[in-house]
């Protein structure tokens, strides 16, 4: 059974080898992007639960339970929220 | 107090603050107080890039077709940033280099408005191809009274700190023998607590410049570009913007940094003592836009873009700009009303060329040196 990728409340199938930006688009979610790389911000995101794995340093400002949503990935079910 | 190019004071750079610490001595980039400074500097050099690398000999007949107050809009978005860039090419070198105690951010400050410069050159670039004699447009940079008055209030900070850290730095702050007179010809009491108030606010001027003002001609440059024309121009801008989201990022980090007590304690009780004149800085920052766009589009709106939808955009603009420093989004937009913008500002796809597509992930971080031998296991000879 694949993961599950939980934003705002919704369910959606969680694609290990995509970012959760593009899990997101890809299931027809429109989220706030710019850079794709990590240093705009603008995907900033609250993490509810599960853990990230960031393919590049996330450089944009994080406060304690924030993650970039463009350059991470995550293996396991994960819950996020827009901010 | 006063300021010098080298100290032999052995100090340790992982106990200083950002600001008004020991000046830095050994620039070492082996450690750092906020790692996050040294990837900003090595982001920034792997986009370096040249305006001459841009084709924009194209940009001259779609101007030349432009009809008039087309040709207003753009001319007049292009002083605009050309003005911006003047004042980001030398300003945070004048006003934070003299103050700052961290080698990374010290060299962030050098590569951020080296960067800067990399920017004006490339406006002469564009206006070179356009006009015989640009000097025209240069001239009114200095005596059109819209961009004057937006010019008065960014470089009003930058000024202010760099007054006060100049009579720091040369008579102390005792104050007994010579007192200290503002820029304005007044009598201040200058206290240290005084300076950093002056420099949370000059960043917070600097953030609502490259978050919020940046952001209204880029809306313009690329609306033009969204009807194929002026392409080199949208090209320059799209490099300008790349770096600009750097440089934007720096500033917040700082502005976090102080706000969330990571720093300078006494930046902490600053940020919330001067809570309410940040928030003013970016209200007034976007209420100048608003009337930048009024200006802007005087005599007519072009496809795509007028008065109205910019002005959105500004609000939408700096709704995100607040947030991401802690403040409340002050307008009611929610969403993006120009969504097109997004693909324009997206890092990773930035073409000089059709044949070279500039990947910045190439450049950084090429060389894994985690390899062992379990990773060529599968390899056959």
């Amino acid at each position: 059974m694949s993961s599950k990728l939980t934003y705002n409340g919704q369910q959606y199938t969680l694609d290990e080898e995509a970012t959760l930006l593009e899990n997101l688009e890809k299931q027809a979610v429109s989220v706030e992007f710019h850079c794709r790389d990590g240093h705009c911000g603008a995907c900033r995101s609250q993490l509810v639960s599960g853990e990230v794995d960031y393919s590049t340093f996330p450089m944009a400002y994080l406060k304690d339970g924030e993650i970039l949503l463009c350059c991470s990935k995550s293996k396991k079910d994960i819950t996020i929220k827009s901010l | 107090m006063a300021y010098t190019t080298f100290s032999t004071l052995s100090n340790d750079a992982m106990k200083e603050p950002m600001f008004f610490g020991n000046p830095v001595n050994v620039a070492r980039y082996d450690q750092q107080k906020f790692e996050v400074f040294e990837k900003l500097i090595e982001k920034q050099l792997s986009f370096f890039w040249r305006p001459e690398e841009i084709d924009v000999s194209r940009d001259r007949i779609d101007f030349l077709n432009l009809p008039d107050h087309e040709q207003h809009i753009f001319i007049s978005n292009l002083k605009y940033q050309t003005l911006l860039d003047s004042i980001q090419g030398r300003s945070p070198n004048m006003a934070l280099l003299p103050i700052v105690s961290l080698p990374e951010l010290e060299t962030w400050i050098e590569t951020w408005a080296f960067s800067e410069t990399i920017h004006s050159r490339s406006y002469t670039h564009i206006l070179r191809n356009l006009f015989t004699d640009p000097n025209e447009v240069f001239e009114d940079i200095v005596n059109n009274d819209e961009i004057q008055k937006r010019a008065t209030d960014i470089s009003f900070y930058y000024d202010g700190l760099i007054h006060a850290v100049q009579f720091m730095q040369l008579h102390g702050l005792e104050q007994d023998s010579v007192p200290y007179v503002n820029l304005e010809g007044n009598p201040e009491k200058l206290t240290l607590r005084d300076i950093k108030k002056k420099l949370y606010l000059c960043v917070c001027s600097i953030n609502a410049l490259e978050a919020i003002r940046f952001y209204v001609s880029f809306a313009c440059s690329f609306a033009f570009a969204e009807r194929d024309l002026l392409e080199g121009n949208a090209k320059i801008i799209k490099l300008i913007a790349r770096d600009e989201a750097l440089h934007l990022n720096s500033t917040q980090q700082m502005l976090n940094l102080w706000a969330d007590g990571k720093d300078d304690p006494e930046m902490a009780e600053i940020a919330i003592e001067c809570f309410a004149e940040g928030r003013a800085i970016f209200l007034k920052a976007a209420e100048q836009e608003k009337e930048w766009a009024q200006y802007l589009f005087k005599d007519g709106s072009m496809i795509g873009l007028n008065e109205e939808i910019l002005c959105q955009y500004v609000e939408y603009i700096a709704n995100q700009r607040m947030q991401a420093i802690g403040y409340e989004a002050p307008f009611t937009v929610k969403s993006n009303p120009i969504p097109w913008i997004n693909h324009w500002l997206v890092s990773d796809n930035v073409q000089v060329a059709p044949q070279e597509a500039e990947i910045s992930s190439y450049l950084v971080g090429q060389i894994n040196s985690t390899v062992d031998s379990e990773d060529l296991s599968s390899f056959e000879l």
